[in-house]
């Protein structure tokens, strides 16, 4: 029989509308007013000097950011694998490459924004700045992109493929596209939480519970619907992507209507807004959660109040209603309350 | 020619991103590439592109490249020499 190995997450960072490459929004967060907030930068010479990072949209030097942010933390100089989930992918430059495309016609385009406008474009940054040639793959599959690249990163680590992994969430919201999902009604409708932008890297280890955030304990995909029969029963909370669009809360409430279980309810989105990477945000806090054992009650959706004693928890996506993902994760044996 | 070197140097840091330079940051016989300005075969394309934009030059001959963009002066006598707008 296959020997399964304990797969963790060793370091989870953001870069969002909260404070970024920060976990103060835990204590004192951002309360994002408008219909399209766009992520804080943070001071990127940290990691980047001018002529290197001058080619580079936001999109990129986010990637950057986070994931030597989220290595560093891991005392990881190389990962054994770069999986990134992104929705748009650098949407930046794609615009700008096809505007000028159309403006100006086919000759003279410029290389750069051609280059970098492809959605791997990040995962190639990354592997290229940490020198790092091994397994390196991007999926793009709308709000389940970052739950795609989780589930690939944790198969392999639970079957002893690799031993570390580094996996991402991108994605930036321009606001020509932000116009154009609202118009086909996937943000800014009233009463949503903001269309925002999401860059979120951790990194994985097999058998390395050492200052672990979380342990993973199972990642599952489904298309069409969700067998709640597969998804497992013991759990002290669900953490889900409630927006305030109505169709899209609707398939959490009928989700969590079917569980055997009746726990407390915890959501994300109102804190970080809504994009195809948001599930990415939804993840790294959850295990920010499990790392300190307690829920901030501002994350409860449920009618109970206070903060929420949590060891094990049930991480719910779904994109459209068609896409389905889920995420079982729990505090590392070696951590006390 | 004076001129002209100014203005490929504004046009310079404008299409390279080069934020953080001003033209008189870049001197007229400075190496462009390598130990220089610190530019790489991107922004070799990048300025054959401008070239092309700008001054109307085709570079056909891309081994050329080397001498055109060997400094601001270099780069200022090609467009000079060549240039049909």
């Amino acid at each position: 029989m296959e020997q399964h190995r304990n797969v963790y997450i060793k370091s989870a960072t953001q870069i969002s509308l909260q404070e970024p490459l920060s976990e103060r929004w835990l204590e004192s967060p951002v309360w994002p007013k408008d219909r399209y907030v766009r992520s804080q930068n943070p001071d990127f010479r940290s990691w980047l000097s001018p002529l290197e990072s001058r080619r580079m949209g936001n999109l990129m030097r986010r990637a950057l950011a986070t994931s030597l942010s989220a290595l560093a933390a891991a005392t990881i100089e190389m990962p054994g694998a770069i999986v990134t989930g992104t929705g748009l992918g650098a949407i930046e430059n794609t615009e700008i490459f096809l505007d000028q495309l159309c403006r100006e016609g086919e000759e003279c385009r410029r290389p750069t924004h051609f280059m970098q406008s492809t959605h791997n474009t990040v995962g190639s940054l990354v592997a290229i700045h940490t020198k790092c040639h091994a397994y390196n793959t991007t999926y793009s599959h709308k709000s389940v992109s970052f739950d795609s690249a989780l589930l690939d990163a944790f198969l392999q680590l639970r079957r002893g493929i690799t031993s570390t992994a580094l996996v991402m969430g991108n994605d930036e919201l321009t606001p020509s596209y932000f116009n154009i999902l609202t118009k086909a009604g996937y943000v800014g409708l009233p009463g949503q939480v903001p269309a925002a932008e999401a860059s979120v890297a951790m990194v994985l280890a097999a058998e390395d519970p050492q200052e672990a955030l979380c342990r993973i304990d199972d990642v599952g995909l489904a298309y069409g619907a969700l067998r709640i029969d597969a998804l497992p029963s013991e759990f002290d909370a669900v953490m889900v992507g409630y927006n305030g669009a109505l169709a899209n809360d609707t398939a959490y409430d009928r989700l969590l209507a079917a569980l055997p279980t009746k726990r407390p309810v915890l959501h994300y989105k109102h804190l970080f807004g809504e994009c195809y990477s948001a599930s990415a945000l939804g993840l790294y806090a959850s295990a920010h959660v499990l790392a300190q054992g307690v829920a901030p009650a501002m994350l409860r959706r449920d009618d109970g109040d206070g903060a929420l004693e949590v060891r094990r928890l049930l991480f719910l996506n779904h994109s459209g209603a068609k896409n389905f993902s889920w995420v079982l994760m729990s505090r590392p044996e070696n951590k006390e309350l | 020619m004076k001129d002209l070197v100014t203005e490929l140097k504004e046009k310079t840091i404008a299409v390279l991103n080069l934020d953080e330079m001003k033209p008189e940051d870049i001197g007229n016989d400075d190496p462009l590439f390598g130990d220089g300005l610190g530019l790489d075969s991107i922004d070799a394309l990048e300025l054959i592109v401008m070239l092309e934009k700008e001054y109307g030059i085709k570079i056909k001959d891309t081994s050329a490249g080397k001498d055109i963009f060997k400094s601001m002066n270099t780069m200022a006598s090609f467009v000079e020499a060549n240039r049909v707008k």
